[in-house]
């Protein structure tokens, strides 16, 4: 259990600033999550938090103490690495031991062969022994303790990887993608059981994906990052209802929020697409402006429906449980996607023209910089413009 | 369907090239190794054991089988050891590894039969510059004191050194005490730039985030990563270095050809240079044969060694 704060850490490489000045307060049993595309600097923050890599100004302190020159074994945190980083000679066993071995033995106690003759290693052993049986219960490994993880399945060596991090009992543990080299279904399965064991753990959790969805289902709080800085840090409603950049709203969702271009005028009224949205900036900005609409806040219509914005369809996507429509209209770049539920919308066949209207209140308007405009919808009293 | 003979017509060139160049030699020198034949002799008697008897119990031959194993015993973990310990510190250099790693690998280029010419000018008794360099220490309070012991209050005259200098330094190639010796520092010199650099390809793909799974783990020494990570990931690698070293170190011919010719007192007769001698120089084809046969015998264990017991092991 440990909170663990960043302030202002800076990474380069050779010149190459990979982070610029990034502040971070993890809070004590919180499961946080570092998210970005790849090559934002996230990994970098998380082994910069471990100790594996130094930071080149800045400082991280873990409980409050500065453990800028700690080295990662006393730092007390454990990791998860993307390719497990299992030891592929020993077992299964040997692997749990391992961190336990090498912080409570002594040197001559894990001497070989000679080890075994200090009298101080047997109480040792039985009690490690101990606490990597209790972990192989709590992850259902027990039958796989012998083995090597050349024998095991990718979901198993993920779980001996998470077990050689538990049996430390680490302030916090930090994970480096533990999921993306594990088949779909898997995947899935392994988000509810790693927030399971989250909650039964209730230690500190530094989450690190480039997979939104992972981020969205099983944190606490995201840390959006790009490009080396830190766009957005909330809850995951709060990152996905009231992204405050462009390029969050963008990255966060799927599919992706589509962006139309917009233009502001002096009141502050804001026009979009052949239509004017129902609702003014509190601070008008004159000029263009990009409004965002995430997919499932677009309602089909009917062609004559007052304020609607018109495409051809090009494609229709069916998940089964939703369809999504991929719309085009001149003068907009790419497609434009709606959400609808498979009930309404059998008829339409690609080549079509259909019609919708945005959900009332729900656009997100960002300045030409990308930042946040403060939208403000009208009342719902249903009068439009 | 009929059954087609065609599956004939694939293999069969490729096993009548093995059986013809691979397997029938091994089968003739087999079969000569017990005769008497030699080169020109219109006939050969069948002669039995008798070339096996004599390998195994005259004087010369036993010579030759202590000659070999030391050689290999001296070569193979000295080498080994050299190229591991070489590769891990030219792995740990930020600048300059090339430039070592083209050194170290030079001898490893050179043909040893030039080599092992300078190295018999270098090691000349009289006018060598090993002993022009040895004896120009003697009269050098510093470096006398220090080879010799006598800084720690030993007798000079006991040490090597002292004793050396007193009389005369050794004859390397000359002395028998000396001679195997020599030519394993030769061997050594020249192998252990291929081990390194076997070892260096093995050391590239030890995967990073294992040292940092240990680093996280509580290795802290750079000793501990080395017997948790490095060691047991280069296990193909050590199987693959030793078998080549062994291999290799047994077929040592060229240096005690141009330097020893087995002498003196057959303290170099190692099993290549006696299959030379006996098979080629007096024309006793049949007792070459035999020992070619001890040889392979030799190489096959080595190999199935590698094959059965190490290979399972190293193969995570």
């Amino acid at each position: 259990m440990a909170s663990i704060a960043l302030s202002r850490v800076t990474k380069s490489y050779g010149g190459q600033s990979v982070i610029n000045g990034v502040d971070l307060d993890i809070h004590d049993g919180e499961f946080l999550t570092l998210v970005g595309p790849s090559g934002c600097g996230k990994s970098t923050t998380l082994r910069i938090i471990a100790g594996l890599e130094t930071q080149t100004a800045g400082d991280v302190s873990i409980d409050g103490s500065l453990v800028n020159e700690t080295r990662p074994s006393l730092r007390d945190l454990a990791m998860v690495f993307q390719s497990y980083a299992l030891y592929p000679h020993l077992t299964v066993r040997q692997n749990l031991i391992t961190p336990l071995r090498l912080r409570d033995l002594n040197f001559w106690e894990r001497f070989p062969l000679l080890g075994h003759l200090v009298p101080s290693r047997r109480a040792k052993m039985a009690q490690i022994e101990k606490e990597v049986q209790l972990v192989s219960e709590t992850l259902k490994i027990e039958p796989l303790l012998a083995r090597k993880p050349g024998q095991l399945s990718g979901g198993q060596r993920q779980r001996v990887a998470l077990g050689r991090a538990m049996v430390r009992n680490p302030a916090a543990f930090l994970m480096d993608e533990p999921l993306s080299n594990l088949d779909a279904s898997l995947r899935v399965h392994m988000r509810a059981e790693l927030s399971a064991l989250h909650k039964k753990l209730k230690t500190t959790f530094v989450y690190v994906t480039h997979d939104q969805a992972e981020a969205l289902t099983m944190s606490d709080r995201i840390a959006v990052m790009m490009d080396g800085d830190l766009l957005q840090l909330g809850s995951p409603e709060e990152v996905y209802q009231n992204p405050q950049d462009i390029r969050v709203a963008e990255f966060i969702g799927s599919p992706k929020m589509n962006i139309l271009p917009g233009y502001c005028d002096e009141l502050g009224n804001i026009t979009c697409a052949g239509f004017s949205l129902d609702g003014t900036l509190e601070i008008p900005s004159p000029g263009p402006v990009s409004v965002g609409f995430r997919p499932e806040h677009l309602t089909l219509t009917e062609p004559n429906a007052d304020q609607s914005l018109a495409g051809k369809l090009t494609y229709k996507e069916n998940l089964g449980s939703d369809v999504f429509f991929h719309i085009t209209q001149e003068g907009i770049e790419g497609s434009i996607i709606i959400r609808a539920q498979p009930l309404i919308s059998t008829p339409q066949q690609p080549g079509d023209i259909i019609h919708c209207t945005p959900v009332p209140g729900k656009p997100l308007v960002f300045g030409p910089d990308g930042q946040r405009l403060d939208f403000k919808a009208l009342a719902q009293s249903g009068t439009s413009s | 369907m009929g059954r087609s003979k065609a599956h004939y017509w694939f293999v069969g060139p490729a096993i009548l090239l093995m059986l013809l160049l691979l397997i029938a030699p091994v089968v003739v020198a087999a079969a000569l190794s017990m005769t008497d034949y030699s080169l020109g002799n219109s006939g050969f008697n069948w002669i039995g054991w008798e070339n096996y008897e004599k390998l195994f119990t005259r004087r010369s031959y036993s010579k030759m089988f202590t000659a070999s194993l030391t050689y290999v015993l001296l070569v193979v973990p000295i080498s080994v050891a050299l190229g591991l310990g070489s590769a891990l510190l030219i792995s740990s250099l930020r600048i300059g590894g090339e430039l070592y790693k083209a050194i170290f690998f030079l001898p490893v280029m050179a043909t040893l039969l030039a080599m092992a010419i300078v190295w018999e000018f270098a090691l000349n008794p009289i006018v060598g510059v090993v002993n022009d360099i040895l004896r120009s220490g003697c009269d050098k309070s510093v470096i006398y004191g220090f080879l010799s012991g006598s800084w720690l209050g030993y007798d000079p005259l006991e040490s090597w050194y002292g004793s050396a200098c007193e009389k005369k330094f050794p004859l390397w190639l000359g002395d028998r005490k000396y001679a195997l010796g020599t030519i394993a520092f030769i061997g050594i010199w020249q192998a252990f730039g291929f081990n390194m650099v076997l070892y260096l390809a093995g050391l590239t793909s030890v995967p990073r985030e294992l040292y940092q799974a240990a680093q996280m783990d509580g290795a802290d020494s750079a000793w501990e990563r080395f017997k948790l990570v490095t060691w047991p990931m280069l296990g193909p690698t050590h199987v693959f270095v030793i078998t080549i070293s062994s291999i290799r170190s047994f077929q040592v011919f060229d240096t005690v050809e141009a330097l020893t010719e087995g002498g003196p007192s057959k303290s170099t007769y190692v099993m290549i240079y006696a299959m030379f001698e006996k098979g080629v120089r007096q024309n006793l084809l049949g007792m070459g044969s035999a020992i070619t046969i001890v040889f392979l015998i030799f190489v096959l264990i080595l190999t199935l060694v590698q094959v059965y017991f190490v290979n399972r092991k190293v193969h995570y």
